[in-house]
């Protein structure tokens, strides 16, 4: 239909500027060191180590700050933050960099390949799970009586939660999402004693209110609108039983996650 | 003027009529008047056949096949079958005025872009919190949305008049459109708006409520009312805007008719069933074979056609859904899209042709 007539230009590059490219680079790139510390490139991360040392926090994830998704929100927002970008992290010259299995692989690869120490920490989607997880970490943190201590109560609180008698529910997630039988919420579920009847594939609110569990359990709406989670409140499933809970509590899994197994318990 | 020729028809009797159809040179003529009868707005067939598809799309839904349960009927199916219509409609009708406007049959809501304005105007609208305080701010925000992409894309159509300009102009308005979606989006409160939209702008009806109906349907009909009136204007633009202004027809009005129209119409739909391309593309080329090639004349059918159209895609969604193995419900902008892309290419090469 129409016949393209613009001719390839030269590419633009540092070219001749070279010398001055890399000088300028140099320049942004030995910023002056600061204090060293750890810095924290996930979420799930940034929780634990508010829980376990505080006190060597270089800088946190910008999610650590927000109260919908952090259980240490007002904690998290005492500490600097960080995006989670390799040139960012580098400027803070840290002695350890912690980060989620998943995301941020790019500066995950370029910090390692700059000789800093990164620790990838796995999700955990059960109790054990999440006591092993903070054994781990408090092993790299150097902090192991805390690891223990914090691993202890925890478990008392567990051991404190009579479960209900097994009622069918359905953990329902943003965009109609439900907890599969092998995620963390079920866990959290079977914890209370409910019967996970979810399957981790989506559910629209039709399929929802024509086929509904005992128990419906949401996470309370965002304080920011969302299109997500938008559908858990469409008016046709007003009539179900629900629960909502906290979803800083489950965002990520660690000990503030029994708190929700006990709300759900009664 | 071409308003009274339209109008006024002789009351010929059936002989006569013979009589002309045997000595009259342009027999297509009268095969054009017989064909536009099928979709008059007199005539009932069109409407039986869009209350049969009503009728299915409220008996088909996740729930299964048949009557469902009074909240699911009066909730669910109603809101997403009268929006399916709705939006389907504007879609329909703003396709068909826009390539009447633009004089070219590859003009279309979505591949000029004033689909994703109206979703930048919308998204922003409800991302920084505004809908919440105040619902109708979000058919607002697609209205305004559409109407800045409707005059920006109609501003450079007017200085440089050729097809290509045209369709690289939407190229523009998309490409801006989106850019600007998301730097609004990554400013916005919510971390995840930009992981949440990229899933809106696929464009759907599901878990759609009474609300969302309640506040697209008056835009989309007050735009579906003013685009009609614009009949007589189309026809007289489509011999050019010299021609028509020397027919008495004002093109400036015409022209800003058709934009305030097109915006109400197509913004509103999608401020609510987020990016639904291509309708507006394919049904008045489907139906200018049976219609005619008279712009003014595809209005009405293109609006019927759009509305059945966007209700079967609906509907073959929800199927889909229902009897398929998927993880979850097709997109319905997904479908739109996957018959409405290769319709462009044979649209484009029929035009080049």
């Amino acid at each position: 239909m129409w016949s393209p007539s613009t001719k390839p230009s030269t590419p633009m590059s540092c070219g001749s500027n070279r010398a001055a490219c890399l000088a300028l680079a140099a320049i942004l790139i030995t910023h002056p060191a600061s204090a060293a510390g750890v810095v924290s490139l996930n979420l799930c991360t940034d929780e634990l180590l508010l829980a376990l040392a505080p006190e060597r926090i270089a800088a946190l994830s910008p999610l650590a700050r927000d109260p919908t998704l952090s259980v240490f929100a007002d904690a998290g927002a005492r500490h600097p933050w960080v995006r989670p970008s390799a040139e960012a992290v580098l400027r803070l010259h840290p002695d350890l960099v912690l980060a989620g299995r998943y995301g941020a692989q790019a500066a995950v690869a370029i910090l390692r390949d700059r000789g800093l120490r990164v620790e990838q920490v796995a999700e955990p989607t059960d109790f054990p799970g999440v006591a092993a997880e903070i054994t781990h970490v408090a092993a790299i943190l150097d902090v192991p009586a805390r690891g223990a201590a914090l691993t202890a109560s925890m478990q008392a609180h567990l051991a404190a939660i009579r479960p209900r008698p097994g009622t069918s529910a359905i953990f329902w997630e943003a965009r109609g999402y439900t907890a599969g039988p092998t995620s963390f919420a079920a866990a959290v579920m079977q914890t209370a004693g409910l019967v996970n009847a979810g399957t981790g594939r989506v559910v629209g609110v039709e399929a929802m209110r024509a086929h509904p569990p005992a128990l419906l359990i949401m996470a309370q709406a965002p304080a920011y609108p969302s299109l997500a989670t938008d559908l858990l409140a469409h008016p046709a499933l007003a009539a179900l039983p629900r629960r909502t809970i906290a979803p800083a509590l489950l965002t990520c899994p660690g000990p503030w996650s029994i708190t929700a197994a006990e709300q759900l318990s009664h | 003027m071409v308003h009274h020729r339209r109008r006024a028809t002789f009351p010929l009797s059936a002989r006569a009529k013979v009589f002309c159809f045997f000595f009259s040179k342009n027999k297509a003529l009268f095969f054009e008047k017989r064909k536009q009868k099928t979709f008059a707005p007199g005539n009932p067939v069109p409407y039986a056949l869009l209350l049969l598809l009503a009728a299915a799309s409220l008996l088909l839904g996740a729930a299964g096949v048949g009557i469902p349960d009074p909240a699911i009927f009066w909730q669910l199916r109603i809101p997403r079958t009268l929006l399916a219509l709705l939006v389907g409609a504007g879609l329909g009708l703003g396709g068909a005025v826009l390539q009447g406007v633009l004089r070219n049959p590859l003009a279309d809501p979505g591949v000029l872009g004033i689909g994703g304005c109206a979703a930048l105007g919308a998204v922003a609208v409800f991302y920084w919190g505004l809908s919440v305080a105040f619902p109708p701010a979000l058919p607002l925000g697609g209205f305004a949305g559409a109407a800045a992409g409707c005059a920006l894309l109609l501003l450079v159509f007017r200085r440089a008049q050729s097809g290509p300009g045209l369709i690289l102009a939407g190229v523009a308005v998309s490409a801006l459109a989106a850019a600007l979606l998301s730097l609004a989006l990554s400013a916005a409160p919510n971390p995840f708006a930009l992981y949440e939209i990229t899933f809106w702008l696929m464009g759907s009806l599901e878990d759609r409520t009474l609300l969302h109906l309640a506040l697209a349907a008056p835009p989309i009909l007050l735009g579906c009312a003013l685009l009609l009136r614009l009949s007589p204007g189309l026809d007289a633009l489509s011999l050019g805007e010299e021609t028509a202004a020397s027919l008495g027809v004002p093109v400036g009005a015409t022209l800003a008719r058709a934009v305030l129209g097109v915006a109400l119409a197509v913004g509103a739909g999608a401020a609510v069933a987020g990016g639904i391309g291509f309708v507006g593309l394919i049904v008045p080329n489907l139906l200018r074979p049976v219609v005619g090639e008279r712009p003014g004349a595809l209005l009405f059918p293109s609006m019927l056609a759009g509305a059945a159209l966007l209700l079967i895609a609906d509907i073959a969604a929800r199927a889909a859904g229902l009897w398929l193995p998927l993880a979850a419900e097709p997109r319905l902008g997904v479908l739109t899209a996957l018959i409405g892309a290769p319709f462009l290419v044979s649209a484009a090469r029929r035009a080049a042709a």
